[in-house]
């Protein structure tokens, strides 16, 4: 086949043009070697080829969807090795493209899909394969970036909710989690205390109180988070802080000294 | 170590766990008292001589959060025509200043402030409870985990101060 020459040769493109015209063609439609060529010289074109993310990610869909149609043609299982290696490479591109995507253009809803194709493509190379661990870490990355964005960025709310949403999925899936914890927690109290800083001097007692209010919840969304850092590590020098921090802003002295004291003597102990 | 870019979520992972800070040194109560005392200034009419010059708030004690906050405050904040400054010290001095703000850990002195500042026009402010009821115009106190304050009519008319209604609906009124 002249496509599977070009393939050989490494001439991807021209490989690309001939093989679209074949998967379409009457006679050829329904040839599992035809569609797992095209799944091979779609790969190779995203492996080597400099494009933009999204053309990127073009090429790696039409291989997947190749791929997928291969086997479903391959009754006598002829490509089924070859397939199956196609679909593990293509999902660790899809990991890839989605770490890309979430640490270097922010993009969170891409990564996300990016990541969810991973997980489907990789589900079919691995059907028992638990996802639970890379789940954890994805989310964990994603929650701890847009977490500092969101201090980085002058509290932009929308950096703020996605890591809330991110880190909030991790404790779904692992309640002991500290950095999810630790986290959420330093997330609550800092969108509490920049209520507070935010304000201005002049602004009237009665819109004082309404702040005071809402950074007062946001400071108790953030005790939970903090005492479980400190349930599940009580030397934990940040949770110490933290909590002093927290119930320094809920005014409640007599906790605020007792972790103040706790952070001091584990200062003196290390 | 951050700007180092890799693409193995691992990596990511290992420079992001427990790295978001907290603004734990921010003290967000010195700012509401900050606010609470620069509103009282538009509640209180204060007697004719006190009304040239600078707008002096005096704090007894030690808060640096506070002073930070307060200056801050008279860095961009005025008191009608009068520009506000802001002075500390560990002990009460004798000249009248507009606002005395006696922190909770120099509470002993106000029964003293009260006797020399008497019908001189300063607003007394303390931060300790059962203060308003000893004397002290306005007093700091935290309700349900938010600031707020007590206020005593009486102690502002001794105290040589013009007050309006406008504060009663606001305040703990004591009297």
């Amino acid at each position: 086949m002249e496509a599977q020459k070009l393939c050989q040769e490494k001439k991807y493109e021209q490989a690309i043009y001939i093989i679209d015209k074949v998967v379409v063609h009457a006679e050829t439609k329904d040839d599992p070697a035809a569609w797992h060529i095209r799944s091979y010289a779609y790969i190779q074109t995203y492996k080597q080829i400099n494009l933009p993310t999204q053309a990127k990610t073009y090429m790696l869909d039409t291989a997947m969807v190749s791929v997928q149609k291969s086997i479903k043609l391959d009754t006598k299982k002829e490509y089924y090795e070859n397939n199956m290696a196609f679909i593990k490479s293509a999902s660790s591109s899809y990991y890839k493209l989605a770490t890309i995507l979430l640490k270097d253009s922010l993009n969170d809803v891409k990564a996300d899909t990016n990541y969810f194709k991973y997980k489907k493509y990789y589900g079919i190379y691995s059907p028992e394969f638990d996802f639970k661990e890379k789940d954890i870490g994805y989310y964990t990355a994603k929650g701890s970036l847009f977490a500092e964005l969101y201090i980085k960025n002058n509290f932009n709310q929308r950096y703020g909710d996605v890591a809330k949403a991110a880190l909030l999925k991790v404790l779904e899936l692992d309640p002991k989690n500290i950095s999810a914890n630790m986290n959420l927690g330093v997330l609550y109290y800092n969108q509490g205390a920049t209520l507070m800083r935010m304000m201005d001097y002049d602004i009237d007692l009665s819109q004082l109180d309404v702040i005071q209010e809402n950074a007062k919840k946001l400071f108790k969304q953030s005790l939970p988070f903090m005492i479980k850092v400190y349930e599940l590590n009580p030397n934990e020098s940040k949770a110490l802080e933290g909590l002093e921090g927290i119930y320094n802003a809920l005014l409640d002295e007599a906790k605020a000294n007792e972790f103040k004291q706790k952070k001091e003597e584990n200062q003196k102990q290390k | 170590m951050r700007k180092i870019v890799q693409y193995s979520l691992l990596i990511v992972l290992a420079f992001s766990s427990l790295s978001f800070q907290q603004q734990s040194n921010y003290d967000t109560n010195a700012k509401v008292k900050a606010v609470f005392l620069y509103n009282f200034t538009k509640y209180f009419k204060w007697p004719e001589k006190m009304r040239t010059g600078n707008f002096v708030i005096q704090v007894v004690g030690s808060n640096s959060s506070l002073n930070v906050e307060l200056n801050k405050m008279a860095s961009t904040k005025q008191v009608g025509a009068q520009k506000i400054e802001i002075k500390n010290s560990s002990s009460f001095a004798t000249d009248p200043p507009q606002i005395l703000f006696i922190l909770g850990s120099e509470s002993d002195i106000l029964k003293d402030a009260i006797n020399k500042l008497k019908g001189k026009g300063s607003l007394i402010v303390t931060e300790k409870p059962g203060l308003a009821k000893a004397g002290a115009v306005i007093n700091f106190v935290v309700e349900e985990n938010k600031q707020r304050f007590e206020y005593s009519q009486n102690n502002a008319k001794k105290a040589g101060l013009i007050t309006g209604e406008g504060l009663n609906g606001l305040a703990i009124v004591v009297d």
